[in-house]
């Protein structure tokens, strides 16, 4: 039993970043109609400013962790809507709807930015010291402080999206812009406006996944690449634009990592994660809670 | 933009030119560099010919792959003769892409773009975990026979161009018409009584099969393959020649590849800077010359160069 | 060109201009490397660039190499494989073909050595490699030569000194990394524990570019082996399966053959890396290390940021041994210079070396340095054994 549960807490630990990251995917793509590749590059850059900031802070100006850690995700917050403001005014308001285009877009973006960053922060992987030490043991499996603390955030920030897109009128916009464009204009939803705020939610919300994994990953200028492969297995199995379906999704794909990495490999959990998608696209494109495809 | 017959004629002296080249040069490495611009060139037109049905083919880097493999596997392991390795190739990507393409193509637009994807990735990691395929290492001795070593740049370079010539042939018949009519919207030629998801599946064996012989050829001029070589970036790169040169015409992809492989020969101790390039281009181009090289073209042609082309 | 290769290539031309009397008159002898210079592997590159310029430098300001009457002055050309086939063919055509380069001083990653070595033997140049495959040598590719240890060297005597610390080990679990290196690794590495009675009870296979590893730390744990092997592992990797172990409350013996950066492994997992064995971590602050490799590691460091490990440190030696092969042959044809290769005993970072292996590989084309093994001790890697291969022993009476 205890090893069910050790996997159990492994797939909270993994998923909970996964989720956050899917979330932002699956709502451009909701809202936009665009897939955008370059997603993981908002991660990755969050994560970069956070371990750049946090050797600053910590090693020259002495300052708390914890502290130096506030301090450091909210720069990282800011500089990854920067990065998404910019390249949503001068690319992608131009390829709204453009599947190919936008495709294309965020290829380019990917090819352009990755080259940066490793000009900026080099090849050498650094990792940040524990925001908060320590081990904690829950229910008999064992994980570290700062992973369940990471739970709980990515938990707080997913509930507090949920919020946003059923209870408020931005979400409402959002939703409705999603389902149908045309009708959501007609009842006067500014779509361009709509849009360049959920592009900045997702941008917003790769950045938190980015921040949070930065405390217990050593960051590199490619870890966004791995995430974004199985960010997008996870919104079509969760159905393309579905925020519920990219919680539940992004839980199941955790789920197969942790325990088919376990009682097979990882190569083979990996292997089964993309057959899986092949499967699900034909028989059920739109996923689990996706709409149907006019 | 040369129109009609005139540029064919064009293209045909120049395909000859480098079949000359390469058989009288002398010099390997520059006959080496026409035979990737080829090969480049090849990936970015099958490309596009699935473009001509509206959809996004990111397999077209698997079958690429399919196509390396089946020769490495006829040639090294089978020790089947140098001629009969190479057509095995588009052979068994014909196959495996009729079967593909009959599952798959009734999805469309993002979904069908996704499962390309996962499928180019499927079958890396399937080669990474095959032993026999050598695995991570890859596989090595594709040489062509000893007889043939010195033709054999112009060997490859005659193949890879019949690709293109046969892939342009296609298009402009009409069963590449029709293909662009499903493009359009495919209702209508359903309501003429066509089989449209048998010809999308047509047009996908076409691709599938030309780019799985580029592949065969690769395998011989690169004398190694590994998985490293055929992930979803095989298709990124083929796309951005595409854009760069021009989905309106087939000699658009062709020129693109053709800048963008000469352009990564000296960028190649650049290191990250190369990738800045490549995703500067890839901007570049589509958002302010969005047809690209031969957009570009029409527009001084037209004398509307001055002003945003419509996409 | 990168900036790096201007100011090496520059700053060699200057010397040369400077120091040789007969500066109009040297001939100019081109050397290449094939490393990845971007990406996930870019440190490794870049550090092997930066000892093969050092190694130029020096042999240009001591006056160059001579033979057949001409003396020639070293200049080093760079090339990115990315770490895959297809680059490395491409750089191997522009090296061999455009440059017309016929010695190799170095190239890192299987794949890219396989495509580059499919030209080099057929064109006649001599290739150095760091390649882990017993296939890469053998009297089918008379001209390529390992230019440093590999597992067939390494893990005979670092699991004999690990199980020889630690006698009533019995059991083992291994995971290794899904690329070439980890492919050639793991075969060998059963096969050497099962002659030490180890048996290997897991042995699992992650892609690399995973970042969380905590399946694999619970499936390592649960399996209660003795000893964890990291086999082809990089750095990083182990640290995040160490740290994850560590949390999971394992504790036993841990062991890195191919562990390259002790200070990389510190760094992430802090204390839960204490005790590791590293088999290829050569460190090189230490007082085992020569004065030459302390001060290439310092001179790395300054510039690079990071350390110079057992990998990268090699096209130094390769350097070398290329220098006193090609004075000994008196010449600069690559096939003269490949049957003297053999006979040499010539001064790499590490002290006299030579090359060997003929009983293992079929030809002596196997570099013959020191085994270092080493273990984390407060956080730095302290030399705890260092195994010199017999048949260099033998070579250097």
């Amino acid at each position: 039993m205890e090893l069910q549960v050790q996997l159990l807490i492994n797939t909270l630990q993994i998923g909970s970043v996964y989720v956050l990251f899917a979330l932002g995917l699956t709502l451009i793509f909701g809202v936009m109609k665009i897939v955008n590749f370059a997603h993981g590059t908002f991660f990755t850059a969050a994560a970069l400013v956070v371990s750049t900031v946090m050797s600053v802070s910590v090693e020259t100006a002495g300052l708390p962790i914890w502290f130096s850690y506030l301090i450091a995700f909210t720069l990282a917050l800011l500089i990854v809507c920067m990065i998404g403001f910019v390249v949503y005014f001068f690319g992608f308001q131009y390829v709204l709807k453009d599947l190919n285009g936008s495709f294309i877009l965020s290829i380019g973006l990917l090819l352009l930015l990755n080259g940066t960053y490793l000009i900026l922060y080099g090849g050498v992987p650094r990792s940040i010291p524990d925001v908060v030490p320590g081990n904690i043991s829950l229910f008999g499996a064992s994980l570290t402080i700062q992973r369940l603390l990471l739970i709980i955030v990515a938990a707080i920030i997913t509930i507090g999206l949920y919020q946003l897109v059923h209870r408020t009128k931005l979400g409402l916009s959002l939703r409705a812009v999603a389902e149908d464009q045309e009708a959501a204009m007609l009842q006067g939803i500014p779509f361009r406006r709509v849009a360049f705020y959920g592009f900045l939610i997702g941008a917003t919300l790769a950045a938190c996944a980015g921040a949070l994994m930065a405390t217990v990953t050593p960051v590199t200028t490619v870890i966004g690449d791995d995430f974004l492969v199985k960010a997008f297995i996870i919104i079509i199995i969760g159905g393309l634009g579905s925020v519920l379906g990219a919680i539940l999704g992004g839980l199941l794909i955790a789920l197969i990592e942790s325990f088919g990495g376990y009682y097979f490999d990882p190569s083979t959990a990996t292997l089964a994660m993309f057959v899986l998608v092949v499967v699900l696209l034909i028989v059920r494109p739109q996923g689990i809670l996706g709409h149907a495809e006019r | 933009m040369l129109k009609g017959n005139q540029g064919l004629i064009l293209c045909i002296l120049i395909a000859i030119g480098a079949i000359c080249f390469a058989l009288f040069s002398g010099d390997p490495y520059y006959a080496q560099v026409v035979i990737w611009v080829f090969t480049n060139a090849a990936l970015a037109v099958t490309l596009r010919f699935v473009l001509l049905i509206g959809e996004l083919n990111i397999a077209t880097a698997a079958f690429f792959g399919i196509g390396a493999y089946t020769t490495a596997v006829a040639s090294t392991i089978l020790g089947w003769p140098f001629f009969i390795s190479l057509l095995a190739a588009p052979a068994i990507a014909g196959l495996i892409s009729a079967l593909f393409g009959w599952i798959t193509l009734r999805t469309k637009g993002p979904y069908f773009l996704l499962i390309s994807f996962a499928f180019t990735e499927i079958v890396r990691l399937i080669y990474t975990r095959t032993d026999a395929l050598g695995g991570n290492s890859g596989m090595i001795g594709m040489f062509p026979p000893i007889e043939l070593d010195t033709y054999f740049p112009a060997i490859a370079i005659t193949i890879l161009a019949a690709i293109l010539f046969g892939l342009y042939a296609v298009e402009r018949s009409n069963l590449g018409r029709v293909f662009k009519a499903i493009q359009n919207n495919e209702d209508i030629p359903r309501s003429v009584g066509l089989n449209v998801i048998g010809l999308k599946i047509l047009c996908f064996v076409i691709a599938s099969t030309a780019v799985g012989l580029a592949g065969g050829v690769h395998a011989y001029t690169n004398n190694v393959i590994a998985p490293a070589d055929f992930t979803y970036f095989v298709a990124v790169l083929a796309l951005a020649y595409v854009k760069i040169g021009g989905e309106g015409h087939i000699i658009g992809p062709i020129i693109g590849a053709t800048i963008l492989t000469i352009a990564g020969q000296f960028l190649h101790s650049f290191g990250p800077y190369e990738n800045i390039f490549y995703g500067a281009i890839i901007i570049g181009a589509l958002l302010l010359v969005p047809g690209g090289i031969v957009g570009l073209g029409e527009r001084i042609k037209a004398g509307t160069l001055i002003g945003r082309a419509e996409r | 060109m990168s900036k790096k290769k201007i100011i090496g290539m520059t700053g060699g031309a200057l010397l040369a201009l400077f120091s040789a009397q007969t500066a109009f008159a040297d001939e100019i002898l081109k050397v290449g490397i094939s490393a990845p210079m971007s990406g996930a592997a870019a440190a490794w590159g870049l550090g092997f660039e930066y000892a093969a310029e050092q190694a130029v430098e020096k042999i240009n300001s001591e006056g160059g190499i001579k033979a057949g009457g001409e003396t020639y002055m070293l200049e080093l050309h760079s090339y990115d494989n990315k770490y895959n086939a297809a680059e490395g063919a491409k750089t191997a055509q522009t090296m061999l073909n455009r440059e017309n380069i016929n010695f190799i001083v170095g190239s890192i990653g299987t794949a890219p050595v396989k495509a580059t070595q499919a030209l080099s033997e057929r064109k006649g140049a001599i290739l150095f490699n760091t390649g882990w495959g017993k296939s890469i040598k053998g009297p089918k590719y008379p001209l390529t030569f390992t230019q440093m240890n590999t597992p067939f060297e390494i893990l005979a005597p670092f699991y004999g000194y690990v199980k020889e610390q630690h006698p009533d080990a019995k059991t083992v679990a291994m995971i290794t990394p899904n690329d070439a290196t980890g492919q050639e690794l793991e075969p060998v590495a059963v096969d050497t524990w099962a002659d030490l009675n180890v048996e290997v009870i897991t042995n699992d296979k992650y892609e690399r570019g995973t970042t969380e590893f905590q399946s694999i730390a619970t499936k390592i744990a649960n399996s209660n082996a003795d000893i964890v092997d990291f086999g082809a592992s990089p750095p990083t990797d182990v640290g995040s399966m160490l740290k994850a172990l560590d949390v999971l409350g394992w504790n036993g013996i841990k062991v890195v053959p191919a562990g390259t950066s002790a200070g990389t492994l510190s760094k992430m997992a802090g204390a839960a890396a204490e005790g590791t064995y590293l088999g290829a971590s050569a460190d090189f602050t230490g007082d085992s290390a020569s004065d030459v490799q302390r001060e290439l590691n310092t001179g790395a460091m300054e510039k690079l940021g990071e350390a110079l490990n057992g990998i990268t440190i090699s096209s130094y030696d390769a350097v070398m041994a290329l220098k006193k092969a090609i004075e000994t042959a008196d010449s600069v044809e690559p096939k003269e210079v490949a049957k003297v290769i053999p006979t040499i005993v010539f001064e790499s970072s590490y002290g006299p070396a030579a090359f060997g292996g003929a009983e293992v590989y079929g030809n002596p084309q196997q570099i013959l340095v020191p085994v270092m093994i080493t273990q984390l001790r407060d956080g730095k890697a302290v030399e705890v054994g260092r195994i010199a291969p017999a048949e260099l022993k033998e070579r250097l009476k």
